[in-house]
């Protein structure tokens, strides 16, 4: 029961979680040097921590935890330089996006640590398939029950977060027509979805119990849910989120879901509502193939609305929020793109058409992923 | 009864024949090594050539091996080609100590082999040769190990890097040793100083046209994997071609244009094509050949010391200049020893590095091959079983490799 105590942490900090693609420039396909990368980061004093994930082609950067999400801007640069610097010596490329463009799943080699050849075990196929790369962002709450209050709530905002983020319109080598491709690979494990529609941790606990004592599961990490209460750091986690071309927009995105949570937790503009869960499907469906120019249902106001739209309207009601959080100017910069109609998606479409090979297509990812701004 | 429509005896073969029947008998060799001995295919092509060569079951005959040359080459230079397109001229300007160690292991191991051959009463000209051939990898040893095993890493990266180096180190050097050969043989002073000079420069000349010639190409054809597929295998064929023609280096012009492709493409036209399976036929025939005209008369009981003794040096050198500054370069703790094993291979490459250097004085060159193939011979079987064990337990090949 120790791993469920929630450990309460300050209300509305911000942490993330990015998963990184290792690329090697030969010809852009994945490495496979996680380990080599780790063992020398290692050596390093970094903020934060950098990890291995499931397969070897992959690591993961964690922040610090931050009151504001305009501290984590130098933060992320300071630790994105770090890595590519021992990169350099690997001769490895590092990238951001959801996905690579043309990698062969079956090429992929676990990273072997004892849970994730569990993960294997059990999954088969799907775990070398699940090498897709996701930002996670983390809210600090100040209790289990606040934590369930806003897995519920933000869940009509989940759409926002995917079209924001968007960043794999191809997969195996081919254009999905999707503008994020990676939710479809996370939606394969049979322990996706989203939470329970569960009133408040202490009836959280008893639903997690029973699924515990049908042995469905161990612990909280084997629900793969969109939001999922993380009681080990006292946080809710945003999953849903491609991990973003540049450490820039990364930050605008934890920045964004930090004033959303304010406005939730301070004024309680919504009340959980079963209604959500009902569209949820709809709406993500929407916003992972068509992006900002999906419509998705309001399941409040029982309409429905663009979801470019409705991100402005959203950052409009925040936005006293965001200023006292410090991250008002974020949040402006991310509105901003929404208007002009950017998308990571779309630049890497358009480095495609540019370029004529997906080989380009990575490179230029990893040339931007390296850059400030 | 007329019979003309029935053909005469003994048969007369085709080259075409000889060589699918070549290829298949070493495939078969190959594939039954693997899988009842865990051995490298490479290993069986290399046993199947000796045992159909003029040395042992006499299937193949001298005649034969000299008709089938421009293959060898030809696969040559794929395998250079290939080989020059994996040197990263970024990752040496980013890891200076990279380049330090593939310089040092190249030095080191030239020097050694010098050292022991004039020890063993060798003259200098050809102690020196003999080490400027014996410091080069074997290119298509190394790649195919690496491809059949689907090893990919840190160790596997450095191994085909530093196997472009040293190579490249071996070509070179040999050229600017031309001049004590020819002082030897008593030649012009013009001869000494101008051969080697068309013999380098000529053969980087040609490989930086090539190179120029295929850039624009590949940037008119687009970007099309068949179509550059096509357009590189017949670059690879036509420079092999006119540096045969020009008597300049094949494996030095087909390893510059190997480089020169991957580093000169500041517009990115040229798309990282992998040979794959096209190549994989060029590996099963050269190592045939190979281990046709393995000489394994070459043996004596008076080389067996001095051949001992430079497979030792040579070792020692990679190892000695890798675990001094490989760790400097990032090799991880365990790498650099490993790295020393893969290198060891010694092959194909060199028996045409010593019939190209040599081409004039055919002499030198039966004095050459006495000591340099009897190395081929011993490094050739053990070489490929070296670098597929450093492989593996550098946990870089494939589990199903």
């Amino acid at each position: 029961m120790d791993e469920l105590a929630f450990g309460a942490s300050a209300p509305l900090t911000v942490g993330v979680e990015l998963e990184l693609q290792l690329v090697r420039p030969h010809d852009f396909d994945l490495a496979r040097d996680a380990d080599e990368l780790l063992r020398r980061l290692g050596k390093r004093k970094l903020p934060g921590a950098v990890k291995p994930e499931i397969t070897e082609s992959m690591v993961e950067l964690n922040s610090s935890v931050h009151a504001s999400a305009a501290t984590l801007v130098d933060e992320l640069e300071t630790v994105r330089d770090a890595v590519l610097q021992d990169a350099r010596v690997l001769n490895v490329r590092i990238a951001g996006g959801g996905s690579h463009p043309f990698h062969d799943w079956a090429d992929r080699r676990i990273y072997p640590t004892e849970r994730f050849m569990h993960v294997v075990e059990r999954y088969g196929y799907l775990a070398k398939q699940f090498t897709v790369f996701g930002q996670h962002i983390h809210i600090g709450c100040a209790s289990g029950d606040d934590a369930v209050f806003l897995a519920h709530v933000l869940t009509r905002y989940v759409p926002h977060f995917i079209a924001l983020s968007a960043a794999s319109p191809f997969y195996q080598g081919e254009d999905t027509s999707f503008q994020s491709s990676r939710l479809t690979a996370v939606s394969a494990f049979p322990l996706a979805g989203h939470i329970p529609f569960v009133r408040d941790w202490a009836e959280f606990l008893e639903y997690f119990m029973r699924m515990k004592g049908f042995g469905i599961v161990a612990s909280m990490k084997d629900f793969y849910w969109d939001i999922r209460p993380k009681p080990e750091y006292g946080t809710i986690e945003i999953r849903v989120c491609d991990t973003p071309l540049t450490v820039r927009r990364a930050a605008l995105l934890a920045a964004y879901a930090q004033a959303l949570a304010a406005w939730h937790l301070e004024e309680r503009p919504l009340e959980p509502s079963r209604t959500t869960y009902l569209v949820n499907s709809h709406n993500r469906f929407e916003a992972c193939r068509y992006g900002l120019r999906g419509t998705m249902v309001d399941p409040y106001a029982s309409r429905k609305t663009a979801i470019g739209e409705d991100i402005l309207a959203t950052m409009a009601k925040i936005a006293p929020h965001a200023a006292r959080l410090g991250c008002g100017a974020l949040v402006h910069e991310l509105a901003a793109g929404v208007r002009a109609g950017d998308s990571d998606a779309a630049w890497l479409r358009a480095r495609h058409a540019a370029r004529g090979s997906l080989a380009d297509v990575v490179r230029e990812a990893c040339t931007r992923w390296e850059k400030t701004g | 009864m007329a019979t003309e429509y029935l053909p005469r005896l003994p048969l007369a073969f085709s080259q075409a024949a000889l060589f699918g029947a070549l290829v298949i008998v070493g495939l078969a060799a190959g594939e039954a090594l693997r899988r009842y001995a865990s051995l490298p295919r490479i290993t069986g092509y290399v046993l199947a050539g000796a045992a159909l060569g003029p040395h042992a079951l006499g299937l193949i005959s001298d005649d034969m091996l000299f008709d089938l040359r421009p293959l060898v080459d030809l696969s040559v230079g794929l395998i250079v080609f290939e080989l020059g397109f994996r040197l990263d001229f970024k990752w040496l300007r980013a890891n200076r100590w990279l380049l330090v160690t593939a310089i040092g292991e190249a030095l080191f191991s030239f020097l050694g082999i010098f050292a022991v051959m004039v020890a063993f009463d060798f003259r200098p000209v050809l102690a020196a040769m003999a080490a400027a051939v014996g410091t080069a990898t074997s290119p298509g040893t190394v790649l195919l190990v690496a491809h059949d095993l689907r090893a990919q890493g840190q160790i596997t990266e450095r191994l085909l890097l530093f196997t472009a180096v040293n190579s490249a180190f071996a070509y070179v050097l040999l050229t600017l040793l031309l001049p004590f050969l020819h002082f030897e043989h008593q030649a012009s002073w013009q001869q000494a100083f101008f051969h080697p000079l068309y013999l380098l420069w000529g053969s980087l000349v040609a490989g930086w046209l090539a190179c120029i010639l295929m850039l624009r190409l590949a940037a008119w054809l687009g970007k099309s994997e068949e179509r550059q597929f096509i357009l590189m295998v017949g670059m690879v064929v036509v420079t092999v071609g006119i540096a045969h023609a020009l008597k300049l280096s094949v494996s030095l012009a087909l390893l510059t244009l190997g480089m020169l492709a991957r580093n000169l493409d500041r517009g990115y036209a040229v798309l990282p094509v992998h040979f794959g399976h096209g190549s994989q036929l060029f590996f099963v025939i050269l190592f045939v050949l190979v281990g046709a005209s393995l000489s394994f008369s070459a043996f004596s009981a008076a080389a067996a010391a001095p051949v001992a003794a430079l497979i030792l040096v040579r070792f020692l050198g990679k190892g000695v200049a890798l675990l001094g500054f490989g760790p400097l370069s990032g090799i991880r703790p365990g790498g650099a020893g490993l790295l020393a094993l893969g290198l060891l291979p010694l092959s194909g490459s060199a028996v045409v590095m010593v019939r190209d250097t040599t081409l004039l004085y055919p002499a030198f060159g039966r004095e050459l091959a006495a000591v340099v193939l009897s190395a081929v011979v011993i490094l050739e079987l053990i070489g490929p079983l070296a670098t597929q064990f450093a492989l593996r337990r550098a946990r870089e090949a494939h589990p199903d490799g």
